[in-house]
């Protein structure tokens, strides 16, 4: 009969609903029921390699409001505009509306303030714990920390790439709850326990990185650069152990809202900006040259070979020419290392046309130009380096002086610190260990170098040709009576929309001591500086005030 | 020339009800008690609206299971233009009630009456008497015109307040009673088609019914949209498992499943008691359904017959209707569970009419007690084995079934 097929149908139908599918409609349905208050993890700390705290937590609160709990709205809404400052009618109209379940009154309240709130047990009211994240030192290293969004997450720099670290893994009160988010009676709320975050230790040293900032402050002082910047790397290792772009922002009162003021100030130029390094990329090709005659390639000029005095060399229709005039008996027949100490141009383009692009090439890749140097910072930039097969002679003649390339300032850093210290390259770090907040280690970022560039011989072999640079050449602005400097200048006019713009420089200086077993490694630029017109007056001296600073904090002794 | 009602009928019909009704007011209290509190103030303000229409239905039900249900007779057609009147009350201005943009009530002041409720059970009767005044009109296509007229005229009116699924039941317990009266096959196929053929156009004619089809086929298309009703009733009866999670528990009650009071209770019910619960409960109206044909089979006459399979009918297709749609079987349509599900006017004029068939099954067994008494020349279109032993007055041969006997 109709009926009974029908009531067989309505039961199969029945159990199949309530019986076999049960599990996981339930698993759906037991989601909407509940709301969740988060309870935020501790963010965790940001130390320097010294141990001194850059990014902490200042306790703090989030305040909430549920519209549907709400039961007396005048009451909460003057309530809280009193406490926290915000608009009552706005807040009044918000709860009579009801369109979101949950306002987000205020965030970053502090302890104070919620005691205060507590007193009145307002129906409706909510707060949970929040991260307040506070920089005791403002400025210092702040393109390199960043800096957080409101709720707590990276949002640029360290804060962002070791966020998984820092962040930790929020907790949650869950409530019950009906549909629109009125909290049931008699329902106690799960409280489920959040991870706080670990804390991470830099690489930084806060002396080094305060020297540092403070000789870049007198350099904008004196020329009003649009920027100036300044890395300082252990050769031994890769670990940065300063990292300054300047102007800075106080990390405290970030600039929110002017986007484009934030976006410059937060910028770590260093890493993610290219540009064309001039003369300091001379020691790539002086090193090339030492290298390839210690394994006697007879196309590699010898140490004692004395280059043509011309101040111009006719390259593929085209004339390269120094910057210096060579009039006055200057640039007169110079070796390597006089070469080196007068940055002439003419040398450079000899020892490259002589090896010829495939040879010079395999110091450029060796040294890693033209690919990330993998430093754990986002966004860094690779550089342009011409492709092998795209190279023309006269390409390769302006490359040996450093021009017709582009590279990085940590790049360059990260390649004259192999160049330099017996060549080794290392990936440059800015993050050595993860600690959890009471100082148990959970990971220690170790460093080996990556790669064996090029000869211990010829990198002692160009550390002593950039010492005497220091000594009696271009970068005796960096000169420190007693210690072992080693160094290369560097000039280079600013490419713009193509061109080369006139007037236009950045001035930049490597330089390392002690030269023999360099420890400490600096890269100077400084970026359209008003009135200087070398690296060697505006950069040289930066790096030698640094350097001055290093040797006053960590009481290095002099040599003799 | 009435017989008296000697002897008691059958006694499990009211029983049934009332039983029925009662657990309807603890499955509304439980399904709106929250919704309720938070609204009105009082956890009981629809259980006790409800309470007070089941008294009222148990008194409706005292009156008509004591009032001869042939009295009805001669008096059906009043009934139907009264059941019309109401139905057109609906669309008075300073009369109508207009609950989400459908006006399917009239204001009394006291009371707000949902007019298709009443009106459905008006045509019932209206058709019982018509077909049991001549048996001989089922049989010719000229005899059923009426009915065909009166009960479209029934349906256009429901359909634009709009309700769509009282509309669908009042048409197919239409189509159950001309069948049951012995429609010609032809003629009922002849009829049945151009029904059939409806059900696109009024799909179409409205946009939502189109997304609620829609939705039907995949509600997780749409979750917070179309298919949030349907999904919100599956969430419930899943929660239920085989044995629910207790009387007065539910959790999506807590403004998760809309309707959950009226016309998806079945839902909440299944929630609270399991798949036990609802089997049971099932096992309970399905026994109401029998019990309401088994009096028609047994009636002393047409007019009962016709009248108690009609009601027994509507009854069974509301339960259904509202069961597949619940359970996702079907498109969802909003249907309350007669003698369940909240709303004044359904519980009163179902308990009235069960009332009226538990007043049937006492006639009949006199009848058949006393067999000299034949009130009326009537004839029955089904088997010989089912029937009462009143055969000797059809005109018919008698054999064959129901399609059969009358060709």
């Amino acid at each position: 009969m109709a009926v009974t097929l029908l009531f067989l149908i309505v039961i199969a139908r029945l159990f199949y609903v309530e019986v076999i599918a049960s599990d996981s409609l339930q698993q759906k349905a037991i989601d909407q029921w509940t709301r969740e208050l988060p309870v935020k993890a501790k963010r965790g700390k940001i130390l320097s390699a010294d141990g001194k705290v850059l990014a902490a937590n200042a306790p703090s609160y989030a305040v909430f409001v549920r519209t549907r709990s709400v039961k007396n709205v005048d009451l909460v809404a003057e309530t809280l505009s009193r406490l926290f400052g915000v608009d009552e009618e706005d807040l009044k109209q918000k709860i009579n509306k009801k369109s979101t379940s949950e306002i987000t009154v205020k965030r970053q309240a502090t302890r104070t303030d919620i005691l205060k709130l507590s007193e009145y047990d307002l129906d409706g009211v909510y707060y949970s714990t929040d991260n307040f994240r506070v920089y005791p030192y403002g400025d210092l290293l702040c393109s390199v920390l960043g800096y957080t969004s409101v709720d707590g997450r990276g949002q640029s720099g360290l804060e962002k790439v070791y966020d998984k670290y820092l962040g930790g893994i929020d907790g949650e009160i869950l409530y019950e709850a009906d549909l629109v988010g009125t909290d049931l009676k008699g329902k106690t709320p799960t409280y489920t326990q959040g991870v706080d975050g670990l804390d991470v230790v830099l690489t930084v040293d806060s002396e080094i990185q305060l020297i540092t900032e403070s000789a870049l402050k007198k350099v904008i002082d004196e020329y009003s650069p649009k920027r100036a910047s300044a890395v300082v790397i252990n050769p031994q290792n890769g670990k940065v152990l300063a990292m300054a772009n300047l102007p800075s922002y106080d990390l405290n009162a970030v600039p929110r809202d002017d986007i484009q003021t934030l976006n410059k100030l937060s910028r770590n130029a260093l890493v993610v900006d290219s540009y064309e390094p001039g003369s300091t990329f001379k020691i790539v090709t002086a090193l090339a040259d030492i290298e390839e005659f210690l394994q006697k390639n007879p196309k590699a000029k010898s140490l004692d070979y004395v280059f043509s005095s011309s101040r111009y060399r006719l390259v593929a229709g085209g004339k390269i020419k120094c910057w210096s005039t060579h009039a006055n008996g200057k640039h007169q027949n110079q070796t390597l290392s006089d070469a080196l100490n007068n940055s002439c141009n003419p040398c450079f383009t000899d020892i490259a046309l002589s090896l010829g692009k495939e040879t010079y090439y395999k110091y450029i890749k060796n040294l890693n130009f033209g690919k990330v140097t993998g430093i754990d910072f986002s966004g860094e930039a690779t550089g342009m380096v011409l492709p092998e097969s795209a190279v023309t002679e006269g390409d390769l003649a302006r490359i040996a002086f450093g021009q017709s390339i582009a590279v990085t300032p940590i790049q360059l850093a990260a390649a004259a610190c192999a160049a330099v210290n017996g060549g080794y390259y290392y990936k440059p770090t800015l993050v050595s260990e993860i600690k959890t907040s009471d100082g148990k280690t959970v990971e220690i970022i170790n460093n080996a170098y990556s790669k064996k560039a090029v000869s211990s011989e010829a990198s002692k072999i160009l550390a002593s040709y950039l010492e005497r640079v220091v000594s009696e050449g271009s970068g005796k602005q960096c000169y420190i009576e007693g210690y072992k400097v080693g160094g290369k200048t560097g000039t280079a006019q600013k490419f713009e929309d193509g061109k080369l713009s006139q007037g236009k420089y950045v001035m930049s200086f490597m330089g390392f001591f002690p030269s023999d077993n360099p420890r400490y490694l600096c890269l100077v630029t400084v970026d359209e500086p008003v009135g200087g017109t070398y690296g060697s007056t505006v950069a040289a001296p930066v790096a030698g005030e640094i350097f001055k600073g290093i040797i006053n904090a960590k009481s290095i002794e002099k040599f003799e | 020339m009435m017989n008296k009602l000697r002897l008691k009928g059958d006694i499990f019909i009211p029983l049934t009800v009332i039983f029925l009704a009662c657990f309807g007011i603890v499955a509304v209290y439980s399904a709106s008690g929250y919704v309720a509190e938070s609204d009105y103030g009082n956890p009981f303000y629809y259980a006790i609206k409800q309470g007070a229409g089941v008294a009222v239905g148990i008194l409706a039900m005292i009156f008509t299971a004591n009032y001869d249900y042939r009295n009805y007779l001669g008096k059906t057609k009043w009934m139907y233009i009264f059941g019309v009147i109401l139905l057109a009350l609906c669309f008075l201005p300073f009369l109508s009630v207009e609950v989400y943009g459908a006006k399917r009530w009239i204001n009394l002041g006291f009371f707000t009456l949902q007019s298709s409720e009443v009106a459905k059970f008006c045509y019932i009767f209206f058709l019982a008497e018509y077909f049991s005044a001549d048996t001989s009109r089922a049989r010719s296509f000229k005899g059923v015109i009426i009915p065909l007229l009166t009960g479209i005229l029934v349906c256009v009116l429901i359909i634009l307040e709009p309700n769509m699924s009282i509309t669908v039941c009042v048409g197919l317990v239409m189509l159950a009673m001309l069948f049951l009266a012995g429609m010609k096959i032809k003629h009922f196929v002849l009829v049945l088609l151009p029904c059939v053929a409806l059900i696109p156009v009024l799909i179409i004619l409205e946009p939502y019914r189109l997304k609620r089809l829609s939705a039907f086929l995949n509600p997780w298309e749409n979750p917070k949209g179309e298919g949030y009703q349907l999904l919100q009733s599956l969430y419930g009866l899943g929660s239920g498992g085989l044995f629910g999670v207790g009387l007065f528990n539910s959790r999506q009650k807590y403004r998760f499943l809309p309707f959950s009071e009226s016309d998806f209770i079945l839902s909440v019910i299944g929630e609270e008691t399991g798949f036990f619960g609802t089997a049971v409960l099932f096992g309970i109206m399905v026994f109401l359904i029998m019990k309401g044909v088994r009096t028609a089979i047994s009636s002393s006459d047409f007019f009962g017959y016709m009248l108690s399979m009609g009601i027994t009918t509507m009854y069974a297709v509301q339960v259904f209707v509202n069961a597949l749609v619940v359970t996702g079987s079907i498109p969802p349509t909003g249907l309350p569970l007669p003698l369940i599900s909240a709303g004044n006017t359904s519980i009163i004029v179902f308990m009235a009419a069960f009332g009226v068939v538990y007043n049937i099954s006492k006639v009949s067994k006199t009848a058949s007690l006393d067999r000299s008494l034949k009130p009326f020349k009537v004839k029955f279109p089904f088997k010989k084995g089912q029937k009462p032993d009143l055969t000797s007055d059809l005109t018919s041969d008698g054999n064959g079934n129901n399609n059969s006997a009358l060709t």
